[in-house]
């Protein structure tokens, strides 16, 4: 696109390529600086704790990986991960599941009382949720819901529907009505509109949705904190804060940790990743 | 848009379970929240009734307006620093070739880091003696720059939002690219036949076609920035001297350090008080499009 | 290609809704017998013989480190010594613990046992009616309680006569640690008065040595360590507990103006290192011990931070004293600041067989053995007790030596309203960014003395 416009505008075709080399070169640096703090996590997870303060950016002279291994045993992090896969998967499904179709209906419907279940969702974009931890401590506790795992997918949840609500809003909005209409008047019923049309649509925001979701649920710690007891329910960001007590930390260890807990999440983002691209070039093609 | 009986019963089933999470676990918490800001409470023990003398403290509290300040200072670092640089990278990084994927990747690859890692991550870079930004500073011959990014109340603010930003950008850039990718090739073609490149076409046909989107993320992003928490607490702790304090951390602090129960739940009804204003003002500012 | 999408979409969800009913039931069901421990066993378990007695117990043991390890086998050792007994035992990293505490005592549904710190944490408790004494245990072993250092429980003491915790460690938190070869180097001596001190202080400057390596980004390192052990050879330990009444003394005396003006002092020297405030002390304690500063002002969890990541000749090297003295100050110069650990309490709501056990395990985890594997962790503890030398490093046994032969006064936050402790933390942040000293000391004050009001 940029060389037609440059070659419409009379530019040599030599000065073309080099412009285009310095937008290339400057993207991969940008990249390169925003990758650069992953690889520091990486060389930092085996190095000693002795090493890691004296030479905190070059390459570890002696590679430990021992260090991953006794930051898996002791974090009990086989368990913790499978903990928190469960909450995360769940909480996404539902967060996806009522998320899309309440978009759905606020964008295609008009009814009483939708401004004001509008403006509760936005609410809900609003609220620090430290501010609703013991609120939802005693709630918990009295409906005997903590220590399981729907004391997290609900909250999770919960918090995450205004934000899929507004984009699915945005995204479900901008696609014409003609099709659902042509199914209406086929005398298709309304979940079957949603079910066969609307969802295979909104591919490339459920992929969004999801590779936002499963971040927060992945990464979150208060919640996690508070409302799951016994060692056996615990999630992963917990076991990261395990090696500092307070008085001093034990930075390899807690690298470590680091290190392991954030290769799912890349692995995740790069499957979705090519979700969306597809569901993108199916949508592109769908006028 | 329609309404008769048969759809009245699909917009109920399908609206009330989200809508019941939702309230359940999110708004009836938050107005219990709400409800303690009336109190006087050390978090264990009674509760005391005193009505309106938290919120009359807060007003008179010069450290809330301090934290205030500096979530204003995150929101309109945000709004800059992420919302155009998002935006600017979608358009570039559309395409879905391996080298727009890559880019695409590391860009985003932050925004999969927990925060915490994230913190430290910074925090190191900070670092007044032994970190890379003072190095690279010194590298370019630039040591007048040099400074305790992290200690310095001149600064620290900025410094704290820099790496906020950084993690933020890569979930807008993925929104837009699915919101470009929204607009079929047609509208592309009919804009180059019509002459419009570059700037002009961003500005007259792109930007409008997916306003609504943009509206969305800048809604997002102010709401983030005024709930900030994660990376700051990390970072400096909200110090030195409370000089990086932010709403969410004054709120936290007060619950759960110095078991002021009831003055924290009255601070964090200010966010979202605060919050539901600058929403608000943010629509009438961009009042195309929107829910 | 849509309909593709779609069936396999489906199966997806379906998939995992499956997945997320049978293992929620599943945990659910495990979840749930668990939490009943701390709430409402108890009593029942009077009743009916077979059924186990249900017991929790909270602390902050969670890391790897020797200490953390050692408390963890005591209370693995008791419950193997108690088959009658269901122990749910949690281990919760120190960073949210407290929170976590808070969030279950606004809740009132604390665990039988707990770890608490003294001063405000376990005085809140005890305002609450959450805790019961644990008197009983003394009763039974009049010998263990002998053996405690002085002043071990008038934190744990709120009622005469009933004691409310043993303290497992003692919090010592002023030493002056201190690189021998560096001031060898420049031909100085350890600081033994103030002035000796300033004098050091210029000379590591002018020869680009950091003179105090200081790690404040958690505010309460100054305090704990500098602030409390300066200020009470200024003002006296008896002017600092009358001002903490608000009886007789404030915190805008002029003695406590001129303790702070000291810190300011060593602000204005350029004693730390820059942006000391965001560095935290783990950083600064290895700054230290890789010779870039000449000093260190930190307590006994230096010792046990770097013995897990220096080397044997690097603590070999250092040695250990008190800070200097004070011309003309009340205070006794001899002396750290410290005072009795944390300890563990017991739950008002625990009763019958359940307390019984409970204390059994209070007195495990805080018995003469206990108390001899704890000081061989490298950790100090208030109980005289003698300990192996070959099991601790050289630097922990100087520690161990000195402290039999110091004065301890109080530390700051062990005694200050939470409220007021913040204050004086953010304070003296403050004043090393050039903040007046006046205007903390009056924040201080009017802190406290709303505190005692209540």
């Amino acid at each position: 696109m940029t060389q037609v416009q440059l070659r419409n505008k009379g530019f040599p075709a030599g000065l073309r390529l080099f412009a285009a080399l310095l937008g290339r070169a400057a993207l991969l640096g940008y990249a390169a600086l925003t990758l650069y703090p992953l690889y520091w996590l990486f060389i930092s997870a085996l190095k000693t704790n002795e090493e890691f303060f004296q030479r905190p950016y070059s390459l570890p002279k002696q590679w430990m990986t021992d260090n991953l291994a006794r930051a898996w045993d002791l974090g009990n992090m086989g368990r913790a991960m499978g903990n928190s896969a469960i909450v995360t998967l769940s909480a996404t499904a539902l967060t996806i599941l009522l998320g899309i179709l309440a978009a759905y209906v606020l964008s295609r419907f008009e009814f009483r009382g939708k401004k004001a279940v509008s403006a509760l969702f936005v609410l809900g974009l609003l609220i620090p949720i430290h501010s609703t931890l013991v609120p939802l401590f005693i709630l918990m506790k009295q409906v005997g819901m903590l220590d399981t795992y729907w004391a997290l997918i609900f909250p999770y949840t919960a918090f995450e529907l205004p934000i899929a609500i507004f984009l699915g809003v945005a995204f479900i909005s901008a696609i014409p009505k003609e099709i659902e209409e042509a199914a209406i008047m086929d005398g298709c019923g309304w979940w079957g509109v949603f079910g066969k049309m609307m969802m295979p649509l909104c591919l490339p925001v459920v992929a969004t949705i999801s590779i936002i979701a499963v971040l927060r649920f992945w990464n979150e710690f208060s919640f996690a904190l508070v409302f799951m007891n016994s060692q056996a329910m615990k999630t992963l960001p917990l076991s990261l804060t395990l090696f500092s007590d307070g008085f001093g930390t034990d930075y390899s260890l807690t690298m470590s940790a680091m290190a392991i807990a954030v290769l799912p999440t890349i692995v995740i983002y790069l499957i979705l990743q090519e979700h969306i691209m597809k569901g993108m070039v199916a949508g592109s093609v769908k006028s | 848009m329609y309404a008769s009986s048969k759809n009245r019963r699909f917009i109920a089933i399908a609206l009330l379970p989200g809508l019941a999470v939702f309230v359940l676990f999110a708004v009836v918490p938050i107005f219990w929240s709400v409800y303690y800001g009336f109190f006087e409470w050390k978090g264990i023990g009674a509760a005391r009734f005193i009505g309106l003398a938290n919120y009359r403290e807060i007003l008179h509290d010069p450290i809330f307006w301090r934290a205030l300040k500096n979530n204003l200072i995150l929101v309109a670092s945000a709004i800059i620093g992420q919302i155009p640089v998002a935006l600017v990278l979608a358009i570039l990084l559309k395409r879905n070739r391996w080298f727009h994927r890559l880019v695409r990747s590391a860009v985003f690859l932050p925004m999969v880091l927990s925060t915490v890692v994230v913190g430290l991550i910074w925090g190191y870079m900070y670092h007044p003696q032994f970190g890379l930004v003072n190095a690279a500073l010194e590298m370019l011959g630039l040591d007048r720059w040099t400074r305790a990014w992290l200690s310095d109340p001149k600064v620290n603010m900025y410094a704290v939002s820099i790496p906020i930003n950084w993690s933020n950008i890569g979930p807008y850039m993925v929104i837009f690219i699915a919101a470009l990718s929204g607009i079929s090739p047609e509208i592309d073609d009919a804009a180059a036949i019509d002459g419009a490149t570059g700037f002009r076409k961003l500005f007259s046909v792109t930007l409008p076609m997916i306003w609504g989107t943009v509206v969305v993320c800048l809604v997002l992003c102010i709401s983030g920035s005024l709930k900030a928490f994660d990376h700051v607490i990390v970072m400096t702790g909200g110090g030195p001297a409370q000089s990086t304090e932010l709403l969410a951390t004054y709120m936290y602090n007060n619950s759960f350090h110095i078991y002021r129960y009831g003055y924290g739940s009255a601070v964090s009804t200010m966010i979202i008080l605060i919050s539901a204003i600058l929403i608000v003002l943010n629509r009438l500012i961009t009042r195309r499009g929107g829910m | 290609m849509q309909v593709k999408w779609k069936a396999q979409l489906k199966a997806l969800l379906l998939l995992m809704l499956t997945a997320v009913l049978v293992t929620a039931c599943g945990g659910g069901n495990g979840g749930g017998s668990k939490n009943d421990t701390g709430s409402n066993s108890p009593g029942n378990t009077a009743k009916k013989e077979e059924e186990k007695v249900k017991l929790s117990i909270w602390h902050n043991f969670a890391g790897d480190d020797l200490r953390a390890r050692t408390v963890r086998s005591f209370i693995e050792k008791f419950q193997a010594e108690h088959p009658e007994m269901e122990l749910d035992a949690q281990a919760i990293p120190p960073d949210g613990y407290r929170q976590r505490l808070s969030t279950v005592a606004a809740a009132n549904e604390m665990p039988d046992v707990f770890f608490t710190y003294a001063g405000s944490h376990s005085t809140e408790f005890y305002k609450a009616g959450l805790i019961q004494p644990i008197t009983d245990i003394a009763r039974a072993h009049p010998e263990w309680k002998e053996k405690f250092f002085d002043g071990a429980f008038t934190p744990y003491e709120f009622e005469p006569g009933e004691i409310y915790s043993a303290p497992i460690g003692m919090s010592a938190t002023s030493f002056l640690y201190y690189n021998p070869e560096l001031f060898e180097k420049y031909g100085l001596q350890v600081p033994k008065t103030w002035d000796e001190l300033v004098h050091v202080i210029n000379v590591f400057n002018e020869n680009g040595v950091t003179p105090i390596a200081l790690g404040n980004k958690a505010p309460w390192v100054a305090q704990s360590t500098i602030l409390g052990s300066l200020a009470d050879r200024v003002t006296g330990t008896e002017w600092f507990l009358k001002a903490v009444k608000q009886d007789g003394a404030q915190f805008t005396d002029p003695e406590f103006i001129e303790a702070l003006n000291y810190f300011k002092q060593l602000v204005d020297l350029k004693a730390f290192q820059e942006g000391a405030n965001s560095i935290d002390n783990t950083q600064a304690e290895q700054y230290f011990i890789q010779g870039n500063a000449a000093m260190m002002i930190g307590g006994a969890w230096a010792v046990t931070n770097l013995a897990a990541s220096a080397s044997e000749e690097q603590l070999a090297k250092i040695e250990i004293t008190t800070i200097p003295s004070i011309p003309g100050g009340k205070g006794e110069p001899n002396t750290i600041s410290g005072g009795p650990g944390a300890g563990f309490a017991l739950s008002s709501r625990t009763e019958g067989k359940a307390r019984e056990l409970a204390l059994e395990l209070i007195y495990t985890l805080s018995g003469p053995e206990a108390q001899k594997a704890i000081a061989e962790s490298n950790s100090l503890v208030m109980y005289d007790t003698e300990i192996d030398e070959t099991k601790v490093n050289a630097l922990y046994n100087k520690m161990f030596q000195l402290v039999k032969t110091v004065g301890v006064t109080p530390v700051y936050d062990a005694y200050l309203s939470s409220e007021a402790a913040e204050v004086i933390n953010n304070g003296l942040q403050e004043i090393m960014l050039g903040g007046s000293v006046e205007s903390v000391a009056q924040k201080l004050q009017a802190a406290q003395a709303r505190a005692v009001a209540e």
